[in-house]
């Protein structure tokens, strides 16, 4: 596998239960790119992203993220193959329990962050990034779709990762909301960020234009979209 | 700045389910609490009976008192008697006239009776095998006429002590079982309602230990608070109820009150621990889509 590539997958199987979603795929991203997953409902892009997460095993072919081998990957080592990711998840998953700040600062307090002061800087910055510090103290339930998405980006940033894996993040969100976040994600990738986004929202593609993996037939190609596309 | 607030509905929720929890602990603590009393106090009620029963060593009319008082001494000295009383032939009259309600000297015209030497048994050693050979060796002795003691009482006192106590251990082991299995449950449940923070803690690279140990921690409290309001609960029960349960339970007995206290306190801690430890664990190992079945 080559050195280059952060995410690199070879004759790799995606299984969801029992069931084979894709079928001995390969996919190459370098450090630092900026892809597009597209394709239908249910073609495979969030299991895909789950199987890069370590929440779906990899039972068939080989793969690796951030230097970790995703065949031989010990459940010890999970957690620390997750600290080099920065999920956005479709559902937002933020705890429901706690408030805004208190479910920011439980992911530096679960990555080894010890000083109070500390914890709170990062939290502030990562939410200033985000426009959020004015709901610092809200539950995720007083929050619009929107906004807890900007929190689940901002909590994927807390701890400076190599790569950022976005499923539909912009799903639920009106065309304002969704180019800004989308700006956000580009200016993570200026910054030296590999970032993943699985959509379906190809409006945004054409404003944002990147490479593009589609993912159909339980298989996945390359797509370039040509000038007519761009319309 | 403070930030680490939550909304006072939330609070109040969260207490009153912790409070719900702890004093379901506290019920079952208290149950086992009381049964902990009741067998540790068969076993005393147990060793009373067994050491009353004893032996009656009759003794020669011709036996000199120095040699009843050496007789005192060796048997006072061996490690099985508990204690010996000494009765000589005119409180033997005393006490049978007492018995019978009338002078049977009067019409004998002399006391028939012979002294003897009551002795009671250390509660080991009241099992009808060791009694036959207490008898004999008793019989060896040259100032002892005769060995007298009610072979089938103590065989009867013996069985009945022993079913009573093998009831009582199962009923308790039953019920220890049914009253963990019941905090087992009021644990899991808190726990399963937080299946799906668990989950989402694990997505954001937090390890299996840093989760579990605030839910361990947690119910590890609430099990030494339930610990803690069993036992005084039950203080209150026993001393309230001191003079009605005399003879039942010995309230003076402080030993066996540290004993529950202390063993109420383990269990509490011990399921508290064991089914937070294993109800998480169980969630920490499941995927996602199995948190919905």
């Amino acid at each position: 596998m080559s050195e280059e590539n952060i995410i690199e997958l070879v004759n790799a199987d995606i299984v969801q239960r029992d069931h084979v979603v894709l079928s001995d795929i390969s996919l190459e991203i370098k450090t630092g790119e900026f892809v597009y997953m597209i394709g239908k409902v249910g073609s495979g892009k969030s299991s895909l992203i789950k199987t890069l997460n370590a929440e779906l095993p990899l039972t068939k072919g080989e793969g690796t993220v951030a230097g970790f081998n995703l065949a031989d990957l010990k459940t010890r080592d999970i957690p620390f193959l997750r600290r080099k990711l920065g999920v956005v998840f479709q559902d937002f998953r933020l705890l429901s329990d706690r408030n805004v700040y208190d479910n920011l600062a439980f992911v530096l307090k679960a990555t080894d962050w010890k000083d109070a002061t500390e914890i709170e800087d990062r939290v502030l910055a990562v939410l200033d990034k985000v426009d959020m510090t004015n709901k610092i103290k809200s539950m995720p339930h007083q929050l619009s779709g929107g906004e807890q998405q900007r929190v689940v980006i901002a909590r994927a940033l807390l701890n400076n990762p190599e790569i950022i894996l976005a499923d539909e993040p912009t799903g639920n969100l009106d065309p304002q909301t969704s180019i800004d976040l989308l700006q956000i994600f580009k200016d993570l990738n200026e910054q030296g960020k590999t970032v993943v986004i699985a959509t379906h929202d190809y409006p945004l593609i054409r404003r944002f234009p990147a490479r593009i993996i589609t993912v159909d037939d339980q298989k996945i190609y390359e797509t370039v979209i040509t000038k007519k596309e761009k319309g | 700045m403070a930030v680490k607030v939550q909304p006072q509905k939330l609070k109040k929720r969260i207490s009153r389910s912790y409070l719900t929890s702890t004093i379901s602990i506290s019920m079952v603590l208290f149950l086992i609490g009381i049964l902990g009393l009741v067998l540790l106090n068969a076993e005393r009620l147990a060793k009373y009976v067994r050491e009353n029963i004893g032996f009656t060593l009759v003794l020669n009319d011709a036996v000199q008192e120095s040699e009843i008082d050496g007789l005192m001494k060796t048997l006072s000295a061996t490690d099985f008697v508990k204690s010996v009383e000494y009765i000589d032939k005119e409180t033997a009259a005393e006490r049978l006239k007492v018995e019978l309600g009338e002078d049977f000297m009067g019409f004998l015209g002399y006391n028939p009776l012979l002294s003897s030497i009551d002795v009671k048994l250390l509660a080991d050693y009241a099992t009808p095998e060791k009694l036959v050979v207490l008898e004999k060796k008793f019989m060896e002795y040259p100032q002892v006429k005769e060995v007298l003691f009610q072979r089938d009482m103590v065989n009867i006192i013996n069985e009945n002590v022993k079913k009573i106590g093998i009831i009582l251990v199962f009923f308790s082991g039953l019920l220890l079982f049914i009253f963990s299995a019941l905090i087992n449950n009021t644990i899991r449940i808190s726990i399963y309602s937080q299946r799906f923070i668990i989950n989402t803690m694990l997505l954001v690279g937090a390890t299996n230990r840093f989760i579990r140990n605030p839910f361990v921690k947690r119910s590890v409290t609430y099990g030494i608070a339930g610990a803690l309001a069993a036992n005084v609960l039950l203080f209150i029960l026993m001393f309230t109820y001191s003079q009605e349960l005399k003879g039942i339970v010995d309230t003076e007995d402080y030993k066996i009150f540290a004993v529950v206290f202390v063993a109420d306190l383990l269990i509490g801690v011990l399921i508290s621990w064991s089914s937070t430890y294993f109800a998480v664990n169980k969630f920490l190992r499941l995927k996602f889509d199995e948190l919905f079945y």
